[in-house]
């Protein structure tokens, strides 16, 4: 009795846990079209474009898509024909880690492929950096913003297998700012004193929860209480319960809105804490956010670690395409997500030029992004450091109102 | 931190969910009671009750409608109309899926059940994506304070429902001939054959009542949450399995207290040891249960286990 019980829960949760995994894994969806005749060079791209994620997802997939479309048009690589392959890191509606290393792996193993954009969540780039580093494949970035993927002794271990080779680089900047900038806003703008501070323990959400309580308790406030989730959370009502008790005036998520950043926003209707502020950074400043939460998407304020592109005179073209292409409005990382492409689109146009004209190797792409003295793009003029971030790292900042983020107001660094 | 509010709060909290894991577990340990498989496309039946109650509220022309009897009216008809269809899914997945296994090796069923599940989870992936689904608020929920205790309508809503389905449920199964029906096939499915109990059908309600129960925990999750989603049923299924395990399996009483206190741990547990380790408490509960006391708190009782 007591045997076949516990044989059979354990069968069951090991069974059912493979399946759950195999079977939604690859929907992955060639973009770009047309067939590979000859001279092509493919970008290649791995974001999060279903379930919750898709609203963060597929606005930057479709500034891949767009800025292939733009060097077709404009024979960026004279002689060759840019086609995107487009595929999906999240499993049952959720970034999933172990898919993006595997579309990656997927990706690489397509000799046209010679640079991949991507991926959206920090935590699937720490799956996806070692591969790309073993592989020699350039892997740019839009939005993963968590510091130690390029710096320090955890993004040496990712690059164990050639540590000197610097194959990730992203176009954004990273939480050791966002998340102090986003502290200063709260704690000198909104005049917010005490924090009760929640994150979905995943890299990217646990490390800019980190970097916003400590600036904002450098700032002279209170954090009165560090909670984090557990995957797939849905009920928050005890957590709330305990944060009304503690008595805040703000509540700062770090994580993303698939991970439960709108779902905890909604279910504070009813609550003690209905009239307090949310502060976020911009795993939660998305469609999906303002979906879920619904009428309580109101005095909820979050960073962006990009640039808003809508403010810049070099965007206003790219903006008009976008909403022409898409008739959508843009995402947060959707110029990011034009600026990585363009950027591996850019480093194998030299590439080519270089090579006589020839299909280039992936090293050769590699070098080209590593010692361009700049790029200029829609985004700014910058070029990546020694490991791999960009020289200029801005944060905007944006207030949900109802149906909508509205922009406050953004801080540059860097040069 | 303690305070008497806070802990009054938490365990409200606690009876609320409690509640939900309790219809959930009754499913589980009934259809355990009366043909010993554990039924792992239960919580999924669960998920598909949220959205039956979905899709019924979209056809109910909800927008304009303020007077209390009448949203109270409302909420009714969808509970039950949620709790027919499910429990008509359940009978199907009977039918089709474990009838034709009662008597095949206990692995057989129990590989099924979780085929079942998952075909069960992917259709209603295609039926609404994969993102969560905002589920409609249509009910007032004002708060309430008594004596400084914070409450608000919804939970005394998941409250009320859930404990007059379990006093139902008690009704039918010690009070009518089908109910005895039930108890005597849990006993002994020859000899309750033999003094003339169609055994097919005794079944076939037994899943109906288990599902239906599970549409009512469904519709009342949409309320109590916010949103629904496709793959709810798989956690929500985990902790009301726990919750009938700790009551001891096949035991009605049990399934109940087990779901209160499961409920109860975690919201306990979210406050004084922080919510990351709700899960690890509850599953080390499941995990302890089954080594000291497989047959859970009140499983001596085992001649009466429906």
């Amino acid at each position: 009795m007591q045997r076949s019980i516990r044989a059979r829960l354990a069968s069951c949760i090991a069974v059912a846990s493979m399946f759950s995994i195999g079977l939604s894994g690859c929907t992955g969806s060639g973009g770009g079209g047309g067939p590979a005749s000859g001279n092509v060079i493919k970008i290649g791209s791995d974001l999060p474009v279903s379930g919750a994620d898709a609203s963060d997802g597929i606005p930057t997939q479709n500034g891949v898509q767009l800025a292939v479309k733009v060097a077709n048009e404009q024979h960026m690589i004279p002689g060759f024909t840019i086609q995107a392959d487009s595929l999906d890191d999240a499993v049952n509606g959720v970034h999933n880690p172990p898919q993006g290393q595997k579309n990656v792996q997927a990706l690489a193993s397509d000799p046209a492929v010679l640079g991949i954009v991507g991926p959206f969540n920090s935590n699937v780039a720490q799956a996806e950096i070692p591969t790309s580093n073993a592989l020699g494949i350039a892997l740019v970035a839009p939005s993963t913003t968590n510091p130690t993927l390029t710096k320090g002794p955890e993004a040496l271990e990712l690059r164990r297998s050639n540590p000197n080779e610097i194959t990730f680089f992203r176009v954004c900047a990273t939480d050791d700012v966002q998340g102090p900038v986003g502290a200063d806003y709260a704690a000198k703008m909104l005049h917010l004193k005490r924090a009760y501070v929640v994150d979905d323990n995943e890299t990217y959400g646990k490390g800019i929860a980190d970097q916003w309580a400590a600036r904002f308790i450098a700032d002279g406030g209170t954090v009165v209480a560090h909670q984090h989730l557990t995957p797939g959370q849905t009920d928050f009502h005890a957590l709330l319960t305990d944060a009304g008790a503690a008595n805040p005036d703000v509540v700062f998520y770090g994580g993303t809105s698939a991970t439960g950043g709108d779902q905890l926003r909604k279910q504070m209707a009813g609550s003690p804490l209905a009239s307090v502020t949310m502060f976020g950074g911009d795993g939660i400043r998305n469609d999906e956010f303002l979906k879920i939460a619904g009428s309580m998407a109101n005095q909820v304020y979050a960073t962006v670690a990009s640039v808003n592109a809508a403010k810049l005179p070099a965007a206003q073209a790219f903006l008009k395409e976008y909403q022409d292409t898409y008739h959508v409005p843009v995402g947060s990382y959707s110029a990011a997500g034009y600026v990585a492409a363009m950027v591996i689109i850019k480093a194998a146009g030299e590439a080519v030029k270089a090579n006589g004209g020839k299909m280039p190797s992936r090293a050769d792409v590699l070098d080209q992004i590593r010692k361009a003295p700049k790029f200029d793009t829609i985004i700014g003029s910058f070029s990546f450091d020694a490991s791999g971030d960009p020289t200029s790292k801005i944060i905007s900042i944006y207030e949900a109102k109802s149906d909508v983020w509205d922009f406050l107001t953004q801080v540059k660094f860097g040069t | 931190m303690f305070d008497f509010h806070t802990l009054a709060q938490q365990l409200i909290n606690g009876v609320a969910t409690g509640g939900m894991y309790a219809l959930i577990a009754l499913g589980y340990t009934m259809v355990y009671g009366i043909i010993e498989l554990i039924n792992f496309a239960h919580g999924d039946v669960y998920t598909l009750g949220s959205f039956f109650s979905l899709t019924i509220l979209a056809l109910l022309p909800i927008a304009g409608v303020t007077s209390g009897p009448l949203l109270v009216l409302i909420a009714i008809a969808v509970i039950i109309l949620a709790a027919l269809l499910c429990g008509i899914t359940g009978v199907l997945i009977e039918r089709l899926a474990y009838r034709r296994l009662r008597n095949a090796p206990r692995l057989a069923p129990l590989i099924t059940a979780i085929g079942v599940s998952l075909i069960l989870e992917n259709i209603m992936q295609l039926w609404k994506g994969t993102s969560p689904v905002p589920f409609p608020q249509f009910l007032p929920n004002t708060e309430h304070s008594i004596g400084g205790v914070i409450f608000n309508d919804n939970e005394v809503l998941v409250v009320t429902v859930s404990v007059a389905c379990m006093l139902l449920l008690n009704y039918f199964v010690y009070r009518t001939k089908l109910g005895k029906a039930m108890r005597a096939t849990a006993q002994d499915r020859d000899a309750a054959q033999l003094m003339g109990i169609n055994i097919n059908s005794t079944i076939a309600w037994t899943f109906f009542i288990g599902s239906a129960l599970a549409g009512v925990a469904g519709f009342i999750s949409g309320i109590y949450y916010g949103t629904t989603f496709f793959l709810n049923g798989y956690q929500a299924g985990l902790k009301a399995f726990t919750a009938a395990v700790l009551g001891g399996i096949g035991n009605i009483t049990g399934a109940m207290l087990g779901g209160f206190v499961i409920g109860i741990v975690e919201a306990l547990t979210a406050q004084f040891l922080g919510n990351q380790w709700t899960e690890v408490v509850v599953f080390s509960i499941l995990i302890l249960i089954l080594v000291f006391r497989p047959s859970g708190l009140l499983g001596q009782h085992l001649a009466e286990k429906v």
